[in-house]
């Protein structure tokens, strides 16, 4: 709850703060106070973490439950909120070095609405009402068309970010109308009022509106036929945003679509698993098949992004297929369910890890083409160490928490045996996996190893102490997470009990 | 018959196709903002509609639907702001409105 507020207070603070610092000489005043307040942020939700799970809401304005706005406060948006702003503080740090080497101009505004945009994902996953829900969604959505057409000097950018703006915005319009088909079905918008009123009877207008509201979100968590934006918006950007878009602000969509669906709209209501599942599949074997053939290493990373997304909507699809159809499997629910919220988690360390790890090599060698870089990788050898450890990770190599969060997915998608589609969609899932983990492990060893090739200069030094840690502590996270992963999982659960009732 | 509730969702959804037509066939970039404005019109046409209450012929009006609607008025100005200034943009880099002309993007 306060936690938004401290963000956007700083994000207010941001232009006094960077104009002050100037003054006096500080020329990274700006960075350093944005990633003071993502780092606040992530104690204050370290510390309601630590106590033992329980959901709390907060009325903010309005009389009685159905006429209100609220957050709440459960494990499952602290987890997400924690990756966000976890995600968001890597990309803080990270830029300070970055956006000198890069020559960017107007750094004050760069941090205000990078602040904002984390402050926008995490009241996402605070709404308690889909009304608060859009408002921060479009905070979190104007911050980030901004970010992307940042570098306004490049046509690519700004061309990205109308493209990106465009569809986006459209999005949200489609799912505000079926929030409004739902205010006019159930005169309330608060998702409890809402669970009630929709669970007791299926009628047209709440279908309409389930579709408008999966496709508005789906736009943001590009799902395969809404997808087009991200592989122009993701690389246009700068790269520690890229970071952030690519790792973690497309997984409000999914949040979103999570709790519409298991929350608002109850499976067992109405049976959508098998469409969820069936776009799944559609997005990462669409995605991973495109991602060979891309030539610039931060397309080839948002292609990856947008396969991971499929692995996640899976899981989703294949727990509401089983929640609708199979009333006794509840721990295959909970199963595909965990999985898909460990990728979230897995993806977010993974992405983080491999965009930052890009931005490096971008700012040594100044280019973006995967043969012009062949071989850098034995120059910068902390550098590739993250990217390798996130890589491995993303392809979910045994040992690595990634491997875990896809063996729970397929686990649950072979649950039971006796249902074709679901065989069938574990089966895409499976044979996606290795895919990625091939072309993964060969992007890898094309950076690593390759020689002769090189299009820059062959004095290139490691990247400076500042952009290193942030991709060190990240890359340690991912390890940290790999060793205790028990703990983790306990969180998964107590978040899953919120999911499930 | 139609009551006020069918007339104005037929409003709506009229000027909700009409900003998608726009955005899906007009060329010029500021044509495409004015679609995306009209989508945004329609749908807040849309949530005020349903926070008509009509109870014993007398009309009442739902305050949290019309607070709404002034809330999502404020994001749509900001999107069509943002919208025009990246058109302003555009044209800098292209010297043209025209969005055929932007199709340096690949797949």
């Amino acid at each position: 709850m306060i936690q938004v507020f401290i963000l956007l207070g700083a994000a207010a603070a941001m232009i006094v703060v960077d104009s002050l610092s100037r003054k006096v000489g500080i020329r990274e005043g700006g960075g350093i106070f944005a990633s003071m307040a993502l780092f606040s942020t992530l104690i204050l939700l370290w510390v309601e973490a630590s106590k033992p799970p329980q959901v709390t809401t907060y009325r903010v304005f309005g009389s009685e439950s159905p006429l209100t706005a609220s957050l709440k406060l459960d494990p499952l948006s602290l987890y997400l909120s924690m990756i966000f702003c976890g995600i968001g503080l890597a990309a803080s740090i990270y830029s300070i070095r970055y956006m000198e080497l890069e020559r960017e101009t107007g750094l004050d505004r760069y941090y205000l609405l990078l602040l904002t945009l984390v402050a926008g994902m995490i009241g996402v996953t605070l709404a308690n009402d889909f009304f608060t829900l859009y408002v921060f969604w479009e905070l979190m959505a104007i911050s980030s068309y901004s970010l992307v057409s940042f570098r306004k000097w490049s046509w690519e950018a700004v061309e990205a970010g109308f493209k990106y703006l465009l569809m986006s915005s459209i999005g949200s319009l489609m799912a505000l109308l079926g929030i409004a088909l739902l205010y006019g079905l159930t005169g309330s918008l608060g998702f409890d009022v809402l669970k009630a009123a929709l669970a007791s009877g299926r009628s047209p207008a709440a279908h309409l509106s389930l579709a408008l509201i999966m496709i508005g979100f789906g736009v943001t968590a590009a799902i395969v036929p809404f997808h087009s934006w991200l592989p122009d918006a993701h690389p246009a950007a700068p790269t520690p945003i890229s970071a952030v878009l690519s790792g973690v602000v497309i997984k409000t969509g999914v949040y979103a679509m999570l709790w519409s669906l298991f929350k608002v709209f109850t499976p067992q209501v109405y049976g959508f698993g098998w469409i969820i599942m069936g776009l799944g599949a559609l997005t990462m074997t669409f995605a991973n098949i495109t991602a060979i053939m891309q030539s610039d290493i931060k397309r080839f990373l948002a292609y990856s992004s947008i396969a991971n997304i499929g692995y996640i909507i899976t899981g989703m699809g294949i727990a509401a297929h089983v929640a609708a159809n199979y009333s006794g499997e509840f721990r295959i629910v909970a199963l595909a369910l965990a999985g898909s919220l460990l990728h979230i988690l897995n993806h977010a360390l993974g992405k983080g890890l491999s965009f930052l790890s890009a931005g490096c090599y971008i700012v040594r060698a100044g280019t973006r083409e995967i043969s012009s870089l062949g071989g850098i990788g034995l120059k910068m050898p902390a550098t590739t160490t993250s990217l390798g450890i996130g890589l491995l990770n993303l392809a979910g190599i045994p040992p690595l928490s990634g491997f875990w969060s896809k063996l729970f997915i397929a686990s649950a998608g072979l649950g039971i045996l006796s249902d074709i589609s679901l065989i069938a969609v574990t089966a895409v899932f499976i044979l996606n996996s290795i895919l990625a983990a091939g072309y993964y492990l060969w992007f890898l060893q094309r950076i690593v190893f390759k020689r002769g090739a090189g299009g820059y200069s062959s004095e290139i030094n490691e990247a400076p102490a500042s952009m290193l840690a942030p991709l060190i502590a990240l890359a340690a996270t991912s390890i940290l997470i790999t060793i205790m992963l028990n703990p983790v999982i306990d969180f998964i659960q107590s978040a899953l009990g919120v999911l499930l009732g | 018959m139609m009551g006020p509730h069918e007339l104005y969702f037929t409003a709506s959804l009229i000027l909700i196709i009409i900003g998608i037509y726009a955005v899906m066939s007009k060329r010029h970039i500021v044509k495409i903002v004015i679609g995306l404005e009209l989508l945004t019109l329609g749908v807040n046409l849309a949530i005020a509609t349903t926070g008509l209450r009509i109870i014993d012929g007398v009309s009442h009006v739902d305050a949290l639907a019309q607070s709404m609607v002034a809330i999502s008025m404020a994001i749509g100005a900001a999107i069509a702001a943002l919208a025009l200034s990246l058109a302003i943009n555009i044209y800098r880099h292209y010297g043209t409105f025209d969005v055929r002309k932007l199709r340096r993007l690949r797949w």
